[in-house]
């Protein structure tokens, strides 16, 4: 160990460390940009998986996606500009077992063969469908030159391999256990502890998921290991307790990250358990609004022995679960009544506990799953409104809620109480940190209350720069291009509106804690995913990410469907048609 | 399917409005992260244990005023007297004193950059370190004279603007920082840079302001107006009385500043009007906002709207609700010496505050200065005495005593300078509590010019 000592007393590790800040930042961007470029090079092309083919007009429809709406409506994927044929007739999805057809509430019916369908029937090649006066039969596409893409989709033509991304994730987080290890000018080899039990943890996930399920992506979890496994360092450098914690819940995590995938495997099953996902949801907020423990004004904590729970944070994945669906189900109950109760019930309990960062993340959840459920600005326009009233009726009968937020806009004018006191040492620490930051473990904004959790990105900030915190937040706006490139391609628009949903929620939690601690917005106290101390909220993140991962076809194990192609025909060709 | 990958469109909004938040955050940080890092609780400037080592201080013959030892103890000048006479000018190491250099430039200091912020970085430590233009011996001296007082003292170069006295009490040891700072009276106001931040009842001092307001108003014949004073005498319904109860006789002009005759420049006052006195105290710098590179001065007052024969007769005499600064005060005596125009003051020998001020500022047309000139050299050879100062100096002054009431004793003034391209010293000098113009102030004034000397 003498060279250590050496190395300590020759004045070169601050020149040292400073290069490993400015080197970090630039591995972790290239882990999250090339993470994001091969998830979407690994994608199918936008190929016909089978064909409708109208015998009597000659049409052939392409069935381009996993579940196809058919009707008269212009805006269904096969449209059938038919007088017989209902605005949503009927929709065209597929399963495990193979090809169904549903009717989604259609005046005429549905009929396979002459034979009417009730609920759905499986078909299969050579099945004659009849809807109104139409009657498609189903054939397997013939093949014709796939459509070249033409989005941008990075510098390099070829997907990186998975084990190169994860490799460099495992170095950054190397790097940060480096400088966690020299933290103060002396030698703390600790700090190795929790970069080995990532290293652990993110490797045999990987040859459990590449090499013994033979799965093709390793995106999303590269992602998350990354973010999570620094957090988990940026911890460790101040408090090791903690990490240890964080590191339980990012096991944890995982764990919950597993058994989501396998459960959103079978979406019947999915579908049997939507009410008890939801009823549960709300028993656990009623316990929590019993039981809970009150902490810094909200009381959003459960104690069960040694382990302290914050249940919202599991709702969030319920609220996904109870949102989404599948677009049968879609098409058969146009209206949201059902899920915006579910939603007013959970923000309202939210409101009862206090937890108001919370119940505007639900909120701003539930606007992007209405959004993408009913399409009806109006709809969304109204409960805006009625959201905008119920503030100010709040703000009426409670006054002192808004008296937390007073201190916004004006948080100089108040460095020394509690309307400034947290987001003006936020502001200083991060500019004390500059773009590469005063180095792990030697930030001042630790001693400030609250600076692992509603703070952490002020502490990143400080400690590894800024730099690297804008390359963090870049790893979430991606995130709604994950979810955006899979939203056509997924199995089923239950993935695609999870994926939206969770996305957007990660996203808006972001912007409520880094705007919020930096007073671009009124500070709520809301957690940084993957950063903020706090098990419950990580074991979320990891879920969350479970509804991006499953929404890429691919995590499944989809068969190749053939490349076969069908040209599409007009909107013009199909009206001359058919009226 | 495509609907739902249609409306999923709606998460560009969020993804906006997030980008733009960064964006706005991010330049808000390259704005004014200098700004925000600066702050007197960071704990990297200002712990006792911070890692960032600030650069050193040092007055205009490179004595250190303040220096980072090798356990990163900040440490200031040699001597208690020293350190004390000089901690608002320099500041402390927990930025109590928010208008010390040490606070003030402090990102010069501690070497700040937008990049590195105050990270250690292997090319710290050149350029950071800032001279200033006073001298710890006058300071001291100045100091030292004031006789546990608390106070003001500023002395300028009117030439060049370096200032070379600065010294404001109370004042603590930064070096040994007192327990009782915040409970013991004797510590009141200590955080107060007097010289800058507070104004105090001039007394007599303004008479030099009403004696400019006369020149005004009667431009050739305000040598030869006289009253006669018999120690006090009624204006406006009630008594306006000399100190003492002096009776002082049929005096000109000089003769009266030069006795500091109340009752002389409570008539002249009145003959002059509320509305062109206040007038010409506004042109000659009361009421407005100076400021002294980044740091705000605070205002010379005057309000003269709707007071009685009485109250204008005492304002005359710098008593009513006149109060003034002693920067400006310094700034004013700045202009007399130098034709009527004041070189603005600077701290910094290289760079940092002298960039930020404003520039020469005309308080006096010439005339007034001469007249001035002429009539505190007066004040010094036939009323003060020439022995008070040191010799060769040509010192022209003026003394006030501020009444507070209260039972308190008077705040005790010299302003003046010394005409003299030798010694181009203007300076403004207030003692609390003192005894008198010439006893209290005038020994602090002629210490420090002696020191200079």
């Amino acid at each position: 160990m003498d060279w250590i000592q050496e190395f300590l007393t020759s004045g070169l590790l601050p020149g040292v460390l400073l290069a490993l800040r400015a080197v970090t930042p630039l591995l972790a961007l290239y882990v999250i940009w090339r993470s994001y470029t091969s998830f979407q090079k690994g994608q199918r092309r936008r190929d016909p998986l089978i064909v409708l083919r109208d015998e009597a007009s000659g049409v052939q429809f392409p069935v381009l996606y996993w579940e196809n709406s058919i009707g008269r409506s212009k805006s269904c994927d096969i449209y059938l500009p038919d007088g017989a044929v209902s605005r949503d007739h009927a929709v065209l999805l597929r399963r495990e077992e193979g090809w169904f057809i549903c009717d989604t509430g259609s005046k005429a019916g549905v009929f396979v063969n002459g034979q009417k369908v009730t609920d759905r029937a499986l078909v299969g090649a050579g099945d004659r469908l009849t809807l109104g006066s139409v009657t498609l039969t189903l054939g397997n596409s013939d093949g014709a030159p796939p459509k070249r893409r033409r989005v941008f989709t990075g510098f390099s033509r070829r997907p990186a391999s998975p084990r190169k991304l994860l490799f460099v994730a495992s170095l950054v987080q190397f790097l940060m256990a480096v400088q966690g290890c020299f933290q103060d000018g002396g030698f703390a080899p600790r700090q190795f502890i929790p970069f080995l039990a990532v290293l652990v943890l993110e490797w045999s996930v990987f040859l459990v998921a590449v090499g013994a399920l033979r799965h093709v992506s390793f995106e999303i979890e590269t992602v998350a290991f990354l973010l999570s496994g620094m957090g988990v360092q940026l911890l460790a450098a101040s408090d090791f307790d903690t990490a240890v914690t964080q590191l339980a819940a990012l096991v944890l995590g995982v764990g919950t990250f597993s058994f989501l995938l396998w459960f959103m495997n079978d979406l019947d099953r999915v579908a049997r358990f939507r009410v008890a996902i939801g009823a549960a949801a709300l028993v656990l907020f009623a316990v929590n609004l019993v039981l809970g423990d009150e902490r810094y004004g909200s009381k959003n904590w459960i104690s069960l022995g040694p382990v302290s729970v914050q249940p919202s944070e599991f709702i969030k994945i319920a609220f996904v679960f109870v949102g989404t669906s599948t677009l049968d189900r879609l098409q058969t109950k146009k209206n949201i009544t059902e899920f915006l109760i579910f939603a007013g019930a959970c923000v309202g309990f939210l409101a009862l506990l206090r937890d108001f960062g919370t119940a505007l993340i639900f909120f701003a959840c539930f606007l992007i799953i209405a959004f993408m459920r009913s399409g009806s600005v109006r709809t969304i326009a109204l409960v805006l409104m009625a959201a905008a009233l119920g503030v100010v009726l709040i703000l009426k009968f409670k006054p002192y809620v808004a008296e937390r937020f007073l201190g916004w806009g004006h948080v100089w004018e108040h460095i020394n109480d509690s309307m400034g006191y947290q987001q003006t040492r936020v502001l200083t620490y991060m500019a004390s940190g500059g773009w590469l930051g005063v180095g792990l473990g030697q930030g001042c904004l630790i001693d400030i209350f609250a600076a692992d959790s509603d703070l952490v990105f002020g502490l990143l900030v400080e400690e590894q720069g800024l730099f690297l915190g804008l390359v963090v937040l870049a790893a979430m706006g991606l995130l709604i291009f994950y979810a955006r490139s899979d939203v056509t391609r997924s199995r089923s628009t239950f993935f695609s509106i999870a994926a939206c949903a969770a996305a957007g929620l990660l996203l808006f939690q972001t912007c409520l804690n880094v705007f919020g601690s930096t007073d671009i917005l009124p500070m709520t106290g809301v957690t940084l995913p993957f950063f903020s101390a706090g098990g419950s909220s990580l074991v979320s993140c990891w879920g969350l990410m479970a509804f991006l991962k499953a929404s890429d076809e691919r995590t499944y194990a989809a068969r190749r469907a053939a490349k076969h192609s069908a040209k599409a025909p007009s909107k013009r060709e199909l009206e001359d048609i058919y009226s | 399917m495509k609907t739902v990958g249609f409306r999923s469109v709606v998460l560009y909004l969020l993804l906006a409005a997030f980008l733009g938040g960064v964006g706005f955050l991010t330049v808000e940080l390259l704005l004014n992260g200098g700004k925000w890092a600066m702050q007197p609780y960071n704990g990297h400037l200002y712990a006792e244990e911070s890692t960032v080592e600030l650069g050193e201080i040092t007055d205009r013959a490179g004595n250190v005023l303040a220096y980072t030892d090798e356990d990163g103890q900040r440490m200031y000048g040699y001597g208690e007297t020293n350190r004390r006479a000089l901690l608002h000018t320099v500041g402390d190491s927990r930025g109590y004193i928010s208008t010390g250099v040490q606070h003030l430039l402090s990102a010069r200091l501690s070497g700040y950059n937008p990049v590195t912020g105050l990270a250690q970085t292997p090319w710290a430590g050149s350029g950071r370190n800032v001279q200033l233009t006073v001298d710890q011996t006058a300071c001291a001296a100045a100091f030292t004279a004031m006789n546990g007082k608390n106070g003001a003292v500023l002395v300028y170069n009117y030439r060049t603007g370096d200032l070379l006295v600065k010294v404001s009490a109370p004042g603590f040891d930064p070096e040994h920082l007192p327990e009782d700072l915040d409970t013991n009276e004797a510590y009141q106001g200590v955080y107060l840079d007097n010289t800058l931040s507070s104004s105090f009842t001039p007394g007599s001092i303004f008479k030099l302001v009403t004696v400019c307001a006369a020149m005004e108003t009667w431009p050739d014949s305000w040598q030869e107006r006289t009253y006669s004073c018999t120690g006090s005498e009624e204006i406006g319904g009630e008594a306006i009385a000399c100190l003492h109860g002096n009776a002082h006789g049929e005096q000109t002009v000089r003769e009266a500043l030069g006795n500091s005759c109340n009752v002389f420049f409570a008539r002249l006052a009145n003959d002059i009007g509320a509305q062109a006195l206040q007038a010409k105290a506004e042109e000659m710098g009361f009421n407005r906002e100076w400021t002294f590179g980044t740091v705000p001065i605070s205002e010379s007052e005057i309000d003269l709207t709707g007071c009685n024969a009485n109250q204008l007769g005492w304002a005359g005499v710098g008593q009513y609700t006149v109060l003034a600064n002693p920067y400006h005060m310094l700034l004013l005596m700045g202009a007399a010496a130098n034709g009527g125009r004041a070189v603005p003051p600077r701290l910094t020998e290289n760079g940092g505050l002298s960039e930020l001020l404003q520039g020469e500022e005309t308080l006096l047309t010439e005339g007034e200065a001469a007249a001035l000139r002429d009539l505190m050299r007066s004040n010094v050879t036939d009323y003060y005495g020439e022995g008070l100062f040191p010799a060769g100096m040509n010192v022209c002054a003026k003394t006030g005593t501020g009444e507070v009431g209260d039972g308190k004793a008077p705040n005790c003034w010299m302003v003046g300078f010394c005409d003299s391209a030798e010694h181009p010293y203007a300076f403004a000098v207030l003692v609390e509590e003192g005894t008198g113009g010439i006893e209290s102030a005038g020994a602090v004034a002629a210490a420090a010019l002696a020191a200079l000397n």
